[in-house]
């Protein structure tokens, strides 16, 4: 995945509005009609924000020209989810061996580095 | 213990949560003083060779590291705040141009402290440039099913 479509890709994720229209989709296929209903949004507005998520590679359209039934599509999600995970895992690494150095201090409170 | 908790906030930004069994006060000296942060982190990806501390407000850091193939890195930054509650500071990545803002808040209750880091970038593209050379550092992880992402995200 090149840092171009990175970029897009958290781009698109980076409002809730559409992590909810993903959320909702990850539980399967649904149309505009259906989308905009729990979002008290009109469909103009939701329709945008499919757009951003299209052009971002995130879900696909039916052909369908009444429904146009939106689809997740998984494997962007699955780059940035790769990207992410793998930083946190750098970090808790480095966090489980400040643990073993806090209980190491704990362990002894009271002892002070003498001049 | 609650385990590392990475979510991307805004777009520039990275936020993690940790909690630790110390009181705040330990846990800001090993995130403080050299030879506590030099025991902590570096790991097999990514030595650390060299820590600088200069703890003071305005004081500087510089921390070297170095990887398995001999590519060596360098973070450095300036304290701006210096509190056991609460610490801030510049980072900047090699001599990239441009720099992140890191506030470290520490929040203790019965003797366990929970830290909240937020690391902000100038922007959202280096913020992801960030992400990708913590994966080249990262060890062979297997993917997170689709659900936990979109309830973390």
């Amino acid at each position: 995945m090149t840092s171009t479509q990175l970029d897009v890709t958290f781009a698109a994720l980076a409002d809730p509005t559409r992590r909810a229209i993903l959320a909702r989709l990850a539980k399967g296929d649904a149309s505009v009609m259906d989308l905009a209903e729990p979002f008290a949004m009109t469909q103009p507005a939701i329709s945008k924000h499919l757009k951003v998520l299209e052009r971002a590679g995130l879900i696909s359209r039916g052909r369908d020209a009444q429904r146009r039934p939106c689809k997740l599509e998984a494997a962007p999600l699955r780059d940035v989810t790769e990207y992410l995970e793998r930083y946190r895992e750098m970090w808790e690494q480095r966090f489980t061996a400040l643990d073993a150095v806090l209980a190491d201090l704990n362990r002894k409170p009271k002892r002070r580095r003498t001049p | 213990m609650k385990k590392l908790k990475l979510i991307t906030g805004a777009a520039n930004e990275i936020i993690m949560e940790r909690e630790f069994a110390a009181p705040r006060a330990l846990v800001h000296r090993a995130m403080t003083e050299p030879a506590l942060i030099k025991r902590w982190l570096g790991n097999e990806c990514s030595a650390v060779i060299d820590v600088q501390v200069d703890l003071r407000v305005g004081g500087s850091y510089r921390h070297v590291f170095r990887r398995p193939d001999g590519v060596e890195f360098t973070f450095t930054g300036i304290y701006k705040e210096l509190g056991v509650e609460r610490t801030v500071h510049t980072e900047r990545f090699n001599d990239m141009p441009g720099e992140a803002v890191v506030t470290t808040t520490l929040t203790e209750s019965d003797g366990i402290t929970t830290m909240l880091m937020i690391e902000r970038f100038e922007s959202a593209q280096v913020r992801d440039f960030v992400l990708s050379t913590g994966m080249a550092d990262g060890a062979g992880l297997s993917y997170d099913n689709l659900e936990r992402l979109l309830s973390e995200l």
